[in-house]
């Protein structure tokens, strides 16, 4: 696909927290690259990477959208991602593949609760990335303030590029500070036309002393930069943008914009920064080689990298998967080597072969076709069998696994059930095919009830996989009440003996394992260690161990939920030469389990939310009372003009119908975000409460 | 006004070490008669010297006096600029020292 040299591509993202105006920049980034002839609404439903059912009747973003366009002869893979905490996980895959990012940040609220998020995230993955702090325009604006926030929270050294002129619906253009002019938007043309002239006398003593700001920041980055500097007592404007892309894609600054994308005023010069400041897939480290299992990530900082190059031997990242009518596309970023159609490639992940048929360019939902990708690029392949989220495609010259990918903890349970018998077959089907495409949707079927289970990242994430259901694969359901993803784990060791045995006439059953049960971390996972030594229990039958403990420790001890963060280390056992089999010993295990876990201090686990109330200030007593009695810890109260940030960590059972709650205990002045932080043990009664429920 | 036109600025000594990227350590200041009478310094650090960490400045040009800081640099002003044999500021970015060096030079 690629005809354009490396360095004439950018890979990017763009990402914020909801309704700060991403769509909306994507919209005119497309219009003015001429990609499309006219401007999509959000509000509308007609945008071009909104192209879903549900995104166009919400307004909002729930898959991220590929597209392409091309701005001063350089290619822009742009991918628009959700802002909804519910759909982290589009971001979250995204970043893992961008090269860079804008991430956009509202002039009136600064940065919120999902921008903090989001950018963690990227700071996970190092993208390099520019802000744009977008609605100038809205009243209530404040650069200065939203730019402030920057700092506050998120703790990074900002670099203003430009400053606005005018604000609210005075808002007219920008101070270019590499340039040193000024950027004037005229009326008409839907922003496609604007004209460059001195800056505004009102301004020139506060552009100069930003400029100041920015040579000290930038030019510190490059010691030859400094000695021009010094030589010269300035720099050329190519040397100040060389330094200001050196400094982003370090991390140094981060470079920041301004204006307002939904009147059209600040699009282009951040096009221009995407091209000056963000790298092209060669000026990147590479992607990181994963590690094998159990070696730690600190003590290999500098792992082998994959670097871009078109003609190294393949290797790509299959980061999204999705299913329309012509079947199952997966899209791969490529990183190096190259593709044709026909050719065929490891997944090494899964150690088979995949062999590529069609592979097309996506522009959001329409596709055209292409014969060849090569590192760099963002392509869509049709037909592979069995590659999932997160798998490499690679050459099997070169079998690389490359870094893998972390999915979020699903914290919502819904049951699902559908209306008719004969639907059975393709509910299983198309929940099956909708869990393929999202990691952070997970599948179980409840060994008690038969129910089948749906783990979500909240309601309206649930909402929008059962909608899907009902559209894309004619599944009516009929669903339970959400409910918490309880986990159960241990809170202390305990060595556990059982034996299995069943020798009573014809051939018997015989298995003895003697297993250490000891808690771990949260987030620890499952561990299995094997000790055993001189034979006591056969090598042949020690997978049987793990696996039954594994299965068992879906259904806990004390409710029936799966059972987490706790090793579990097989260190003796007896065996029966003519009676022993994998089956005892996996039955022995499940046994042992549901017996050592009961002496191991076993306790319930509840998802607590990382909870931001934004309420005016005659609500703040009621808001924070509420919390309180939601067996809420008030973090920190913050104000912010006449409104007030409340942040607490709540317990996600409590906050069932909290948005109803909050709308009418404040008139409906009041918004919520929430955000899984951690899991905590539930209190005795809660914990005596849910032991019964499900007894 | 450019920076240059009070002193001639020079890069000084450069960090050394297997592994190390190269990284100048200091910025010379040069009057007109090819004196050097500034310096601008970068902390280094921390550096373990028995079981304390401190940060570390060479207050000479051949860092043959070093002089140890038991702290982090406050708000990350990982630069000292010095007048002389003393030090007259300090600041997050050199730029800011060479700055701070030239506002000093330019006192009566």
């Amino acid at each position: 696909m690629s005809s354009m040299s490396l360095d004439k591509i950018r890979n990017i993202g763009i990402t914020a927290h909801i309704d700060a105006g991403k769509t909306t920049t994507t919209e005119r980034i497309l219009y003015y690259t001429g990609v499309s002839h006219k401007i999509g609404e959000v509000h509308d439903g007609n945008t071009t990477t909104d192209y879903m059912e549900q995104e166009r009747e919400r307004g909002i973003t729930i898959t991220s959208a590929a597209v392409t366009c091309e701005w001063q002869n350089h290619r822009i893979n742009i991918i628009d991602t959700p802002g909804h905490i519910d759909f982290n996980i589009e971001v979250n895959r995204s970043l893992r593949v961008l090269d860079g990012a804008i991430f956009i940040i509202e002039g009136v609220a600064g940065v919120q609760p999902q921008s903090e998020t989001n950018w963690r995230l990227a700071d996970r993955y190092n993208v390099p990335r520019i802000i744009f702090i977008n609605k100038l325009d809205r009243t209530g604006a404040d650069f200065y303030r939203a730019f402030a926030t920057l700092k506050e929270k998120l703790d990074i050294v900002a670099l203003p590029l430009q400053l606005p002129i005018g604000i609210e619906d005075q808002f007219l253009g920008v101070v270019d500070l590499v340039e040193m002019k000024a950027i004037i938007w005229e009326g008409g043309e839907l922003g496609a036309k604007y004209h460059y002239e001195d800056i505004p006398e009102d301004l020139k003593a506060a552009a100069a002393e930003h400029r100041q700001t920015l040579l000290d920041t930038a030019v510190s980055v490059d010691e030859k930069a400094m000695e021009e500097y010094f030589e010269n007592g300035d720099v050329t404007i190519e040397t100040l943008k060389r330094c200001i892309k050196r400094g982003t894609i370090d991390g140094d600054f981060r470079p920041v914009l301004c204006g307002t994308a939904f009147k059209n005023k600040g699009v282009q010069p951040l096009l221009d920064a995407v091209i000056d400041y963000l790298p092209s897939p060669i000026d990147v480290p590479g992607i990181a080689v994963a590690l094998d299992e159990g070696v730690d990530e600190s003590e290999h900082p500098e792992r082998r990298r994959i670097k871009a190059d078109p003609k190294a031997p393949f290797a790509g990242l299959a980061f999204k998967i999705i299913n329309d009518k012509f079947g199952t596309l997966t899209f791969v970023r490529v990183y190096a080597g190259t593709l044709k159609s026909g050719d065929t490639v490891m997944n090494t992940t899964k150690d088979h072969r995949e062999r590529i048929g069609r592979m097309f360019q996506m522009h959001a939902d329409k596709r055209e076709a292409i014969t060849e990708v090569e590192a760099g690029d963002i392509a869509a392949f049709v037909g592979l069998k069995d590659t999932g989220t997160g798998d490499t495609l690679a050459s099997a010259d070169r079998p690389v696994i490359l870094e893998r990918m972390a999915f979020p903890v699903p914290v919502i349970d819904i049951s699902v059930e559908p209306r008719t018998k004969e639907a059975v077959e393709k509910m299983t089907l198309g929940l099956q095919k909708l869990a393929g495409e999202d990691p952070s949707l997970r599948l179980r079927t409840d060994q008690e009830t038969g129910q089948t289970i749906l783990s979500g990242m909240g309601e309206l994430h649930l909402e929008i996989i059962i909608d899907r259901l009902r559209r894309e694969y004619a599944v009516d359901c009929n669903i339970g009440a959400p409910q918490v993803a309880y986990r159960e784990t241990i809170s202390k060791s305990h060595t556990e003996t059982y034996t299995h045995k069943k020798q009573t006439g014809g051939s018997g059953q015989y298995a003895e394992v003697k297993v250490i049960f000891e808690p771990m971390e949260r987030n620890g996972g499952v561990v299995f260690e094997n000790k055993v030594v001189g034979g006591s229990v056969p090598r042949e039958y020690i997978p049987a161990v793990e696996k039954g403990i594994k299965v068992q420790a879906d259904t806990g001890v004390l409710a029936g939920f799966p059972t987490v963060d706790f090793k579990y280390t097989l260190v003796d056992g007896k065996y029966h030469d003519v009676d022993s089999s994998a089956l005892a010993f996996e039955i022995a295990a499940k046994a042992c389990f549901r017996a050592g876990m009961k002496n191991a201090g076993p306790i319930i686990l509840e998802p607590i939310m990382d909870v931001e109330v934004t309420t005016p200030n005659d609500h703040v007593g009621d808001v924070v009372g509420d919390l309180n009695r939601r067996r809420g810890q008030i973090q920190n109260q913050e104000s912010s003009g006449s409104t007030v940030i409340v942040r607490a960590h709540v317990p996600l059972k409590e906050m069932f119908g909290y948005i109803s709650h909050l709308r009418s205990m404040t008139k409906g002045r009041a918004s919520f975000t929430m955000q899984f932080h951690h899991y905590d043990p539930v209190p005795r009664n809660i914990a005596d409460e849910i032991m019964a429920k499900s007894a | 006004m450019g920076i240059g036109s009070r002193l001639n600025w020079m890069r000084g000594r450069q960090e050394e070490g297997a592994g190390v990227t190269p990284r100048t350590l200091e910025w010379i200041g040069l009057n007109d008669a090819g004196e050097p009478i500034a310096r601008v310094v970068r902390v280094q650090g921390p550096l373990l010297t028995g079981w304390r960490r401190f940060s570390a400045v060479a207050r000479d040009a051949e860092a043959k006096v070093v002089d140890l800081r038991p702290s982090e640099p406050p708000d990350g002003a990982g630069w000292l600029a010095c007048l002389g044999g003393q030090v007259v500021g300090r600041a997050a970015l050199p730029l800011q020292a060479v700055r701070a060096v030239e506002a000093r030079l330019g006192q009566p």
